[in-house]
């Protein structure tokens, strides 16, 4: 056609022009194509987006609540607009993702004042003679529960935020089930923190604004025992002999000679250890805390510490290694209300322990602490929360979960039961029912030990 | 010069909706053209038409790629790594949860349940309160009151393998951190079940064995209080009032006209009760159970529940309606110790109380237990363990994830911290620290508020 308007030649050069065109228009399509495949268009998302949300619109087709919600997250970020789409009025929860949802409305106004040096708080210098005077006051709430009996309070925690492991959670809650199974036996209270209270110090230090705040907040306890959320407790009748810590203020699983001698960073370990309430707790965690702040205090601190300590590794400041450092170089100021525990397993490195448990079952029994049935078993460096361990992820999962059971067989037995196999999660009976169950006394021994014992007013 | 077979390709691509004549023109030209063409020029048009297939073939690659994916074809280090650990991950996943026992190859193999047989929980107790009493008497130190309180132990439970997404797992984890906050303030042990004590009386049924055994072993508590995973403690402050049931073994939340009148399956909650330790409550068990031994006798009952009951739709027995039912047909055996309780929520149904915490955090004031300052939200239809709930997925976490901070709000008020909203996790500063903290926590730690109540009551 358009040959009959300008002639042959004219045509034919037009229609060479046009298939270049062509072919031009063609390969820049196929790079946006690809590009668009390879690293996502922002708000116009990725091909996997689309087949995302394709199949979501041919499996739900109501929409109608969308629009609310939508205003609601779009409040915060414009990424989250295309998440949320597929979120909508699903109700599978395998296609959620919590992550887009928990997000807050008030935004963080706080700002922190770079020049002025961290603190945990204001200076307290009068807590021994406050917390005297207010036990006082208080008699029903005495820090001794028993004669030999301080009260003491449980603290652990984990991230208010989802596992990035999906099975992460799981072994959470078992870990919570464990230690709420001690705690009842052994009449020990629980705090279960999930929330951060100082944005400094996140990660490892977190502990210390928390151990800081519960300790003014319960004068009534005397121990504070921070456990980390990777131990289990595997010996369900270990009682902590406090009596030998009368004169301690700080007890922490180590060795004398590794920390001050040898300056070791493992020489201890502060994934479990126990506080008194006082003063020098206080004073400690103020000369601990300085080398926590997140950012250059904290690298720099890293430096400092794997210079002066022994075998380690170039990482951040963390606590453990700046509790050994704060001992070894201050050892006068601290050293003689630490004792450093190593007659039982205050904290197990699990490694050594773990392939024993069928061993143990065989040749000793609950009540020990130590090498023989170790009192707590600590998943050092396994983080099952997080994405990537210092270990195989299997071999620690399956051996978290032989711990949970080994622990868990001992409170089952007294129930009557029995797992079937450290590996398994079925239960056997071991004893059968009884019309007299009050004659099984040793059994109701065990739930009622005489450390539970409520102080019998005499009248 | 390859561009003339270029053109009548894409034509016949295009105008696919007008086959045959198109393409036999089509076709008809293009071997008029190749006719007329010398040899170079066919080979030359071969290339041509092998290169534009290669090209396009390497195009549609290139799409699928970008869109689902070729494996480990030239993904990075890092990917294949990250690939790796999902998969593990999900495999070692997929063996937790088909509970497949590598051990015990000799053991020998389940025996059938034999369904002429009634099932028991255990060998008939029928001395329970006298023998009780003598425990009691024998052992002061382990008195069933303390300090003017009767003593109770909280029970609640999960199942033993992680949930069928990890979102489950996640607000498992808050629920009993939730639950450990409420019971630590106010002096109630807990005990948290992850094991099948009965493999007959699996699922919503495992609380009937497990209640019996707690009752037996713990001869010094007065109260057992089951309460549902998916439950949350909505009111830090309110305490059971106890003293209102000393006539009655059992506590649950429900409502006489619902039951009795219109017999409806819903007309009481099991997902938050209180049972005496006592004679009373072994027979209610052993007269609830039978509906629930898994298989054709739960089946069975489920159609006369579903027969009986108002509203309730066709499915096994569930132990809601069992207790119903045993209620309304044997009333004058056990209602008269019963009470059914709804001036506050023992339990309280999640939809029509989750959407009013701001309105409540302006007008009243924690301790209340009812409709105003709810006592215990409860999630029922949610299940977040499970991969599918009766409601949109989104709404259950975000009224999940609300009542958690308003009952972590009162907690956290004896810190000085309080969440910044209902939804995230991040929490702000309420109070400047001081260096006197205990007058704060005078006037704001719980313990003592319930306390001074018991002392004044008393």
């Amino acid at each position: 056609m358009i040959g009959k308007c300008l002639g042959a030649q004219r045509c034919r050069k037009i229609h060479r022009t046009l298939r270049r065109c062509k072919v031009t228009v063609f390969c820049f399509v196929l790079t946006v194509v690809v590009l668009r495949g390879t690293i996502g268009a922002g708000k116009f998302g990725t091909p996997e987006q689309d087949f995302v949300e394709i199949r979501d619109h041919f499996y739900f087709r109501r929409r109608a609540g969308t629009h609310r919600v939508l205003e609601e997250v779009q409040t915060t970020s414009s990424d989250n607009e295309v998440a949320s789409d597929t979120n909508a009025e699903t109700n599978n929860y395998n296609d959620f993702e919590l992550n887009k949802v928990l997000v807050d409305e008030e935004s963080d106004d706080s700002k922190l004042d770079p020049d002025k040096p961290y603190s945990l708080g204001p200076k307290i210098s009068d807590w021994d003679k406050q917390r005297s005077e207010w036990l006082k006051e208080n008699p029903d709430y005495p820090n001794f529960i028993g004669p030999n009996k301080p009260r003491v309070l449980l603290v652990t925690g984990s991230s208010p935020k989802p596992c990035e492991n999906p099975v992460g959670d799981h072994y959470l809650l078992k870990s919570t089930k464990n230690k709420i199974d001690y705690c009842r036996l052994h009449g020990i209270e629980i705090f279960y923190n999930m929330a951060l209270l100082d944005a400094e110090m996140a990660g490892f230090w977190a502990k210390l604004p928390l151990i800081r705040t519960v300790l003014l907040s319960h004068p009534d306890v005397e121990f504070l025992w921070w456990m980390d959320s990777d131990a289990m407790f595997t010996d369900m009748a270990f009682e902590i002999p406090w009596e030998r810590y009368k004169d301690s203020n700080l007890v922490m699983h180590g060795w004398n000679e590794r920390v001050y001698d040898q300056k070791n960073w493992i020489g201890l370990n502060t994934g479990s250890f126990l506080l008194r309430n006082g003063q020098w707790a206080l004073d400690l965690l103020d000369a601990w805390a300085p080398m926590g702040p997140k950012g250059k205090i904290r690298d720099e601190a890293g430096k400092v510490l794997t210079r002066e300590l022994k075998n380690r590794p170039v990482f951040e400041a963390d606590d453990q290694s700046a509790m050994v450092y704060l001992l070894a170089t201050q050892r006068e100021q601290w050293g003689d209300k630490v004792y450093l525990e190593h007659a039982y397993y205050l904290h197990g490195y699990w490694g050594l322990l773990v392939d024993r448990y069928e061993v143990m079952i065989e040749t000793y029994h609950p009540g020990l602490g130590d090498h023989r049935w170790p009192l707590v078993t600590h998943f050092v460096g396994c983080k099952p929360c997080g994405k990537l361990g210092n270990y195989p992820v299997e071999r620690c999962l399956k051996q978290m979960d032989r711990a949970f059971n080994f622990g868990d067989n001992q409170i089952l037995q007294i129930y009557g039961f029995t797992q079937k196999s450290l590996a398994s999660r079925r239960v056997k009976k071991v004893r059968n029912g009884s019309r007299n169950p009050i004659e099984v006394k040793d059994v109701l021994r065990s739930l009622h030990p005489a450390f539970k014992a409520v102080k019998v007013s005499s009248s | 010069m390859g561009q003339d077979s270029f053109t009548p390709q894409k034509r016949s691509s295009t105008g696919g909706g007008l086959p045959t004549t198109n393409n036999a023109a089509a076709g008809g030209g293009r071997s008029r053209v190749l006719a007329g063409m010398p040899r170079g020029r066919q080979i030359h048009k071969t290339f041509n038409n092998i290169k534009i297939t290669i090209l396009c073939g390497f195009v549609t690659i290139l799409v699928l790629r970008g869109t689902i994916g070729v494996g480990n074809l030239g993904s990075s280090e890092a990917d294949a790594v990250n690939q790796n650990l999902i998969e593990e991950t999900s495999r070692i996943l997929a063996e937790i949860r088909s509970d497949s026992d590598p051990t015990d190859p000799d053991e020998p193999p389940e025996t059938e349940i034999n369904p002429n047989t009634t099932y028991t929980l255990g060998p008939k107790i029928s001395d329970w309160d006298q023998q009780r009493k003598v425990w009691l008497s024998e052992n002061p130190e382990f008195p069933n009151f303390v300090n003017g309180k009767a003593r109770i132990l909280l029970v609640t439970g999960s199942p033993p393998n992680p949930c069928d997404n990890a979102i489950g797992d996640h607000y498992l984890l808050k629920a009993i951190k939730n639950k450990i906050d409420y019971c630590r303030l106010h002096g109630v042990e807990i005990v948290y079940n992850m094991a099948h004590l009965d493999k007959e009386l699996a699922g919503y049924w495992a609380k009937l064995p497990l209640i019996r055994r707690l009752m037996l072993s713990h001869p010094e508590v007065e109260w057992i209080w089951w309460m549902d995973s998916d439950a949350f403690f909505t009111d830090m402050v309110f305490e059971i009032p106890l003293s209102k049931y000393d006539k009655y073994n059992l506590v649950v939340h429900g409502y006489p006209d619902l039951m009795f009148e219109q017999k409806s399956w819903i007309a009481l909650n099991t997902g938050s009760f209180l049972f005496r330790n006592c004679q009373w409550s072994l027979d209610l068990l052993d007269a609830w159970a039978p509906m629930g031994p898994k298989g054709s006798i739960r089946e069975e009952a489920g159609k006369v529940l579903t027969a009986n009951l108002k509203g309730r739709p066709a499915f096994e027995a569930d132990d809601q309606s069992a207790l119903i039912y045993l209620l309304l047909s044997q009333k004058e055996m056990w209602m008269d110790k019963v009470f059914l309780e709804n001036q506050y929520y023992l339990h309280g149904y999640w939809a029509g109380l989750v959407d009013r915490y701001e309105e409540m955090m302006e007008k009243y004031h924690p301790g209340l237990g009812d409709e105003r300052w709810p006592f215990v939200t409860h999630f029922v239809g949610c299940k977040p363990c499970g991969s599918y709930g009766d409601y949109p997925v989104e709404r259950c976490l975000r009224s999940m994830q609300r009542a958690f901070n308003f009952a972590d709000n009162q907690v956290l008020k004896l810190y000085g911290f309080r969440h910044r909203g209902l939804l995230g996790p991040n929490i702000k500063r309420i109070r400047n620290e001081t260096v006197t903290p205990l007058e704060i926590v005078d006037e704001l730690d719980i313990r003592r508020s319930t306390h001074e109540k018991t002392e004044t009551r008393s």
